[in-house]
């Protein structure tokens, strides 16, 4: 089955199909990593920055050359700062590696749950704005932390489903939704925590704009096949919501009609 | 000198060092960013850069990312 999605979805100035972006880390191997990418038809691909050795480098970097092969738009990620100036200063570092203008912009609070610090986040995408960012914030899904990330010129928000890694799904719906109907203009992203390909179903299904996900398809036993997966169920998602749902009734409604049914029930 | 570099503590017998030269002195190329003391330095600024005993540098790369 091929999907077809001729809809053009805008994010961050940037035009895209699928609605998906996934990340590049936890796979069996580098050639499932780009397998797995391909198949879900993902045009965003997250990538960090870490500490390298020049003699790891020597060779040039074969991880950073399968990504520009495949071709996709990269969104550098600040993964592991658990300041505002560790994440300002790794933000900034791959602007210029990665000649990019936006950021998934993580500050982690507590090592846990990896639960994004909402003050430092704030903080840190105050200053990154200024200087120009298009800063997408991790965050945990309150309203309240939304709003000031509004405030301060965020036009992408990324709640969470769930702590990441931790495939749980959506743990908390309501609050999601709430997001969702008191910020209709912004791009609503739900970023960590997707398990299954049902989860980002019900995401899609509650009129988020996107979804991105990395465990649940590096970490599915066969990778490539849940990447396909995942891209069936964003676009049915998004498919569903656009189409709306009928009403749920406590009483059972008949589909087949009851004009013309024979001899075996009659009610009068 | 004594230099913090991605956490490893090494000695050089030069009393200063641009970031350019340091780079070219490890052997580092292309596709990395440089943090002096936790500040960004910009590729544009490497050659005016003065590192002194005692600073601490990161030099990353692009690795995988969730």
């Amino acid at each position: 089955m091929v999907v077809k999605n001729e809809e053009v979805w805008e994010i961050e100035g940037r035009s895209f199909v699928s609605r998906l972006m996934i990340g590049s880390a936890l796979y069996p191997s580098p050639a499932i990593m780009a397998k797995s990418i391909r198949a879900s038809g993902s045009q965003i691909v997250t990538v960090a920055l870490r500490r390298q050795s020049a003699s790891s480098l020597e060779g040039g970097n074969q991880f950073w050359d399968i990504i520009q092969e495949l071709g996709v738009t990269v969104l550098p990620n600040t993964a592991g700062c658990h300041t505002a100036k560790e994440a300002i200063t790794t933000a900034m570092m791959a602007r210029e590696i990665f000649d990019v203008d936006w950021v998934k912009l993580e500050v982690i609070g507590n090592q846990y749950n990896l639960q994004p610090d909402p003050f430092a986040l704030v903080e840190a995408t105050k200053v990154l704005i200024d200087e120009g960012f298009r800063v997408l914030p991790y965050m945990t899904d309150d309203l309240v932390l939304a709003q000031r990330l509004a405030d301060i010129g965020c036009t992408t928000l990324m709640p969470w489903g769930s702590p990441i890694g931790s495939g749980r799904g959506l743990m908390n719906p309501y609050n999601l939704k709430v997001i969702r109907k008191q910020f209709p203009d912004l791009n609503l992203i739900v970023d960590a925590g997707i398990g299954k390909p049902s989860d980002a179903i019900e995401a899609m299904e509650l009129g988020f704009d996107g979804i991105l996900l990395n465990s649940a398809v590096a970490l599915a036993q066969e990778p490539i096949k849940m990447a396909k997966a995942f891209k069936h169920a964003i676009y049915a998602g998004r498919l569903g919501f656009e189409a709306g749902a009928m009403q749920k009734r406590d009483m059972a409604s008949p589909s087949t009609p009851t004009v013309g049914t024979p001899f075996w029930h009659q009610f009068n | 000198m004594k230099l913090s570099i991605n956490g490893e503590i090494k000695e050089f017998k030069q009393k200063t060092l641009t970031v350019k030269e340091l780079l070219e002195l490890m052997k580092y190329n292309k596709g990395i960013a440089v943090a002096l003391n936790e500040t960004f330095v910009l590729k544009t600024k490497y050659a005016e850069t003065e590192i002194n005993d005692g600073d601490r540098l990161d030099i990353l790369s692009p690795i995988a990312g969730g």
